[in-house]
């Protein structure tokens, strides 16, 4: 029986720029999916501060997190976590339901996101008829299409064979440099750390090494 | 926003489909075994009313303490004016003097010497004053297994067992040996107008029912009866009524220091039947708890279930930005939906189910026959205003409550934790 507490991450001191394409990678158990649950105003940490957008993610209140993920944050998993009974034009349109967004408004953003993923022609396909790829590419437009300033993408091409996340991991590249969007990725996959431009090793919760690329 | 919920809903047969089922499956047999239970409860009593006790009774208090004995020496006098009055008083009751009275029915031969003998157990009706009332509330038209009702003085029935046991038939003459009410031998001839068979061992025993002025003249009663019967004009017993009713006519009519004064009973104070009032009258609150606790459990499991299964949904949702009071309130909205329209549909079927038992009911005269209590042959459902409801509101008010007990399992949890289990 253990005493029920753990410690996922110990003297992280890390900041994140506008327009970063970051890999946070580490085995299994490093505190990768914590620090993105951290950033993403779902978890709090026991101890130190955290500052997403300026704002503490301590002192939100669940009413003012809930409001900066609505507007600010996407999220991308490695199952998808599409709506299942949901067509994928309903899947992308939620997040803008919830703004309150106005039909015609919401309808060409939607159409728009579906299009930076190349869905434009499954509209009104149901998730149980897409594969992975394309499922993976609802969720990159339902994480895109309300223009958040941060995407966290947790293992997303863990599901997905190599042409499959060469293609939506293109697919993040050109958003983020269109878009000026933020991506950080928690991930062990190699194709994803190959495209990242800034890797930030996380071992047994602590920062191991944190190396920006110059791709350019 | 809720255009995308209903769609979930529609389209998501787990969410929408089977609570349906098991809200309008839960609603239909509540509605029906209300009205079924009411139209057994409510058959029993006025089938013990009409034949025995009446929605309310009147007698002297001599008699009342001996009824079961049928004293007719404690009989009440005066009942030419007395009946007239006491329906002068009572306008929402029709009343009716019967005598009941126990002798020897003597079957001769051809030369006048005894041939058969039984005891007998008897009634006297009016049956030959025009209009059927008496004979029909005792339901001795449809009863008929031979010959007819009495049409002429000094015709009688017999019921039917008891006539093959006499040898007798339609047209046979007999005697009734019994005592008058003032103690003497009484001998009196009838002929056999018809036979009757009840389907209750109770009444088919050995009974004889004659026109209560026959009884009169048999049993030296005359300007006398053993008992007057009040019904409700309604036709069905209300004992709140009947409360009211004779306790203003025991204020008027009854003393304690006087044995002969009149005394009126309830139907609920007669032969145990209070039980059964009581308990029609409890029906309601024991099926409305029982349902509500029951479907409540059943939909808080399918609720929690549910709930687990879309956990992957609720954490994405919360993911999104929704805010759990919104992703709690659309459960409860979802749930409305599904409450309302599936108690709809189970009080519509039910209602079905209910109209067909009313009309036709459930002959279970077999498991009858043996019966030493007055119980009808056929019960019926009865469908009252309560039926309508009873099933609607708790249907209704238990998917609420059941999704409100699993929605807080889910409401309660971290949103990481939520996020844990949605990755699992």
């Amino acid at each position: 029986m253990g005493s029920g507490k753990f410690t996922a991450l110990n003297g992280i001191d890390l900041t994140f720029g506008k327009g970063e394409f970051t890999g946070i990678i580490g085995p299994s158990g490093s505190g990768k999916t914590t620090l993105l649950n951290i950033i993403g105003t779902l978890d709090v940490p026991s101890e130190g501060s955290a500052l997403i957008l300026g704002q503490s993610v301590a002192n939100l209140t669940p009413a003012s997190s809930a409001a900066l993920r609505k507007s600010k944050l996407g999220f991308i998993f490695q199952s998808y976590n599409l709506f299942q009974v949901h067509t994928v034009f309903e899947n992308v349109e939620f997040p803008l339901l919830l703004q309150g967004i106005e039909t015609a408004k919401r309808r060409q953003m939607v159409l728009d996101a579906l299009e930076w993923v190349g869905l434009t022609d499954k509209i009104k396909s149901r998730p149980a008829q897409l594969s992975g790829g394309e499922s993976q590419r609802v969720a990159i437009a339902r994480a895109m299409v309300k223009r958040p300033a941060v995407v966290l993408a947790d293992e997303p091409t863990a599901n997905l064979d190599a042409a499959n996340s060469h293609n939506i991991l293109q697919t993040m590249e050109k958003l983020n440099r269109e878009l000026q969007t933020t991506f950080l990725f928690a991930t062990h996959d190699e194709k994803v750390i190959s495209y990242v431009r800034r890797k930030i090793f996380l071992f047994d919760g602590k920062v191991a090494r944190d190396e920006i690329i110059d791709k350019n | 926003m809720i255009r995308f919920l209903f769609k979930g809903l529609i389209r998501d047969r787990n969410r929408s489909l089977i609570p349906f089922i098991v809200t309008a499956t839960g609603v239909m047999l509540t509605v029906v075994f209300h009205a079924w239970m009411t139209g057994v409860i409510g058959n029993s009593i006025e089938f013990n009313a009409r034949f025995a006790s009446g929605h309310v009774k009147i007698m002297t208090r001599a008699y009342s303490e001996y009824a079961g004995q049928s004293p007719n020496d404690l009989a009440i006098l005066g009942t030419d004016t007395l009946t007239d009055l006491i329906s002068s008083e009572i306008p929402e009751m029709e009343f009716a003097e019967r005598i009941y009275f126990g002798g020897l029915i003597d079957v001769p031969d051809s030369r006048g010497e005894t041939r058969a003998q039984g005891p007998a157990l008897g009634i006297g009706i009016d049956m030959l004053s025009g209009g059927n009332t008496e004979a029909e509330r005792m339901n001795i038209p449809s009863s008929l297994k031979s010959g007819g009702l009495p049409r002429n003085s000094n015709e009688a029935l017999l019921s039917s067992e008891f006539a093959d046991k006499l040898g007798i038939i339609p047209g046979d003459e007999f005697t009734l040996v019994g005592s008058s009410m003032y103690g003497e031998l009484t001998m009196h001839n009838f002929i056999l107008s018809g036979t009757v068979e009840f389907g209750t061992t109770a009444l088919d025993r050995g009974t004889i029912i004659a026109d209560i002025n026959d009884v009169r003249e048999a049993l030296n009663m005359f300007d006398a009866t053993g008992e007057i019967l009040g019904f409700f004009r309604t036709g069905t017993y209300n004992d709140e009524e009947a409360t009211l009713i004779v306790n203003r006519f025991n204020e008027k009519y009854s003393s304690p220091d006087d044995e002969f004064s009149l005394l009126m009973k309830r139907l609920a104070q007669q032969n145990n039947m209070g039980f059964l009032v009581e308990y029609s009258g409890k029906l309601k609150g024991i099926l409305v708890s029982v349902f509500i606790v029951a479907m409540s459990l059943i939909l808080w499991n399918a609720g929690l279930l549910g709930g687990l299964r879309r956990y992957g949904e609720f954490g994405m949702r919360l993911a999104i930005g929704e805010e759990k009071g919104h992703v709690y309130k659309t459960m409860l909205m979802e749930s409305l939906i599904i409450g309302f329209f599936g108690s709809l549909a189970g009080v519509a079927l039910g209602m079905v189910i209910a109209l067909y038992l009313q009309n036709h009911g459930i002959d279970l005269g077999i498991m009858m026959k043996n019966a030493s209590v007055m119980m009808p042959q056929v019960f019926r459902a009865r469908i009252t205003p309560e039926t309508w409801y009873i099933g609607f509101v708790p249907g209704f008010l238990s998917t609420q409550l059941g999704t409100l007990l699993a929605g807080i399992g889910i409401y309660r949890r971290q949103t990481a934790q939520l996020f844990k289990e949605l990755e699992a």
